[in-house]
């Protein structure tokens, strides 16, 4: 994915580089280093359907503040999240996280009546406020989630894979009936070259790098407050 | 008469009103000749623009179910709308042309104080109000150009006829206007179901109304600010 001149090869690295450095954080740690049991599994799955519903949040902000050519761009990313391609029989991810819930033994009332836990509400109100920054600091900061979640640009598995991997290690669960999580597996390997086909035509300035750098910075900072919540979660639930 | 039936009431009159309000009148009043109608056809597309951005606000704050909705909406507007044959903006560029206007007019165009103004105005209510309040802002401004709910028809219609009477320009020939006069209709219609299923309470009245009227206000702004600035164009 190297974008050559203008500083962007530079800068893509660097979000690689912080993006494969969350795993090596004390809360990424302790979340894949869990044992997951099948109560842990469930709050765990319905917490990141909460987090999924926070994305469409941001993602509608930053198609708000977008410029129109990338305001198209959103638009077509969010078909996949927020509605599914139904020629290609793919739902939408919030109804693709429900059911994969089946296969810890949730219903999709355990959904809705389940609180989000305080620590999540507290990150997803940091990323709203985020994404109704500048414009490209936006787009990162959803983005590099995204980045994150590569197995393309993070070569020990994306988190969703690891993720998955642990589900299979732990529950006897294979990768491939997690349907939200191999779906994800997929995705993100798209999704994640979004902000480049974006910074390609946008970000050509030390200063709109500068902001992409900030946004996608501030991002993953929040992302590991909030994977140490999910860990602090699940080591309540014994 | 239940809740929500009042509160359409309510606004149905609000969309009523704006085109007996001295703003209204001025704007419409104003003689079009064809610089002035590059002119409004211009500031008509980032009038378009402004809307997009505050739909796409509008969509973060909203619940789930209703930023599906909003994500449809947006199909038509952003991407491609099967009235036309293209997204909305390209769609006010290609009735540029019959006026004589090119691409660069409206990738070049400056948008006036008064305008910017009220476009910062929207963008706030789009953003920090509660959704229902932003939902309604956005949403009240499809109203107005519904032409089965203002009587005398919408704004594009009212505008599509001066163009016609006034530059003889057939108001087929207006194609983002002309389309307008349709997708709006539709549009405020399929946003409306949704105040059926999220409003119960007063307050949840008292939210949209909120958002009616502070959109509506600016809306009068902006019409205001359009005509003044049509009036000193020769």
């Amino acid at each position: 994915m190297g974008a050559g001149s203008n500083g962007l090869d530079k800068m893509w690295k660097e979000l690689v580089r912080m993006c494969n450095e969350q795993f090596e954080s004390e809360p990424f740690k302790c979340l894949l280093n869990a044992k997951f049991t099948k109560l842990r599994a469930q709050h765990y799955s319905i917490q990141m359907a909460y987090y999924v519903q926070n994305r469409r949040d941001c993602w509608g902000y930053v198609q708000g503040s977008a410029p129109l050519p990338v305001k198209q761009i959103i638009w077509r990313h969010e078909e996949d999240e927020l509605i599914g391609q139904k020629a290609q029989g793919k739902v939408d991810h919030i109804t693709l996280a429900v059911k994969e819930g089946e296969v810890f033994g949730l219903t999709a009332d355990a959904f809705e009546k389940t609180a989000r836990m305080e620590g999540g509400e507290v990150c997803f109100s940091a990323w709203i406020r985020l994404s109704q920054k500048s414009w490209l600091e936006a787009i990162a900061a959803s983005a590099i989630l995204e980045m994150r979640n590569s197995a393309e640009l993070i070569p020990g598995g994306s988190l969703s894979q690891r993720i998955g991997m642990i589900f299979e290690r732990d529950l006897i669960i294979p990768m491939k009936k997690q349907i939200n999580n191999s779906e994800h597996v997929v995705m993100d390997v798209e999704h994640a070259h979004l902000l480049m086909q974006v910074a390609k035509q946008y970000a050509t300035t030390a200063s709109a790098q500068e902001a992409i750098l900030g946004g996608a910075r501030e991002s993953l900072m929040i992302d590991r407050i909030y994977r140490g919540h999910l860990a602090d979660l699940m080591a309540s639930l014994d | 008469m239940n809740l929500v039936q009042d509160l359409c009431r309510q606004l149905d009159q609000m969309v009523n009103d704006q085109f007996d309000s001295v703003e209204f009148k001025a704007f419409l009043g104003v003689p079009l000749t064809m610089e002035r109608g590059r002119f409004y056809v211009v500031q008509n597309a980032l009038y378009t623009s402004n809307r997009r951005d505050c739909w796409g606000y509008v969509q973060g704050g909203a619940p789930l179910e209703v930023k599906r909705v909003i994500w449809q909406h947006e199909s038509d507007e952003l991407i491609n709308d099967p009235r036309a044959g293209m997204d909305h903006f390209n769609l006010t560029v290609k009735q540029g042309e019959v006026i004589g206007l090119k691409r660069e007019d409206f990738d070049n165009a400056q948008v006036p104080a008064m305008v910017q103004a009220c476009f910062h105005a929207w963008h706030h209510i789009a953003m920090r109000g509660h959704w229902l309040t932003s939902y309604a802002a956005s949403h009240m401004l499809e109203r107005r150009n519904n032409g089965k709910i203002v009587k005398g028809g919408g704004m594009s219609f009212r505008v599509g006829k001066k163009f016609e009477n006034e530059l003889g320009i057939n108001l087929k020939r207006m194609i983002s206007l002309d389309v307008h006069v349709v997708a709006d209709t539709e549009h405020s219609e399929n946003i409306s179901e949704m105040f059926e299923k999220y409003i119960k309470t007063p307050e949840d009245c008292e939210r949209v109304l909120e958002g009616a009227r502070e959109s509506m206000a600016i809306d009068r702004a902006y019409r205001g600010a359009l005509g003044f600035y049509m009036e000193r164009i020769n």
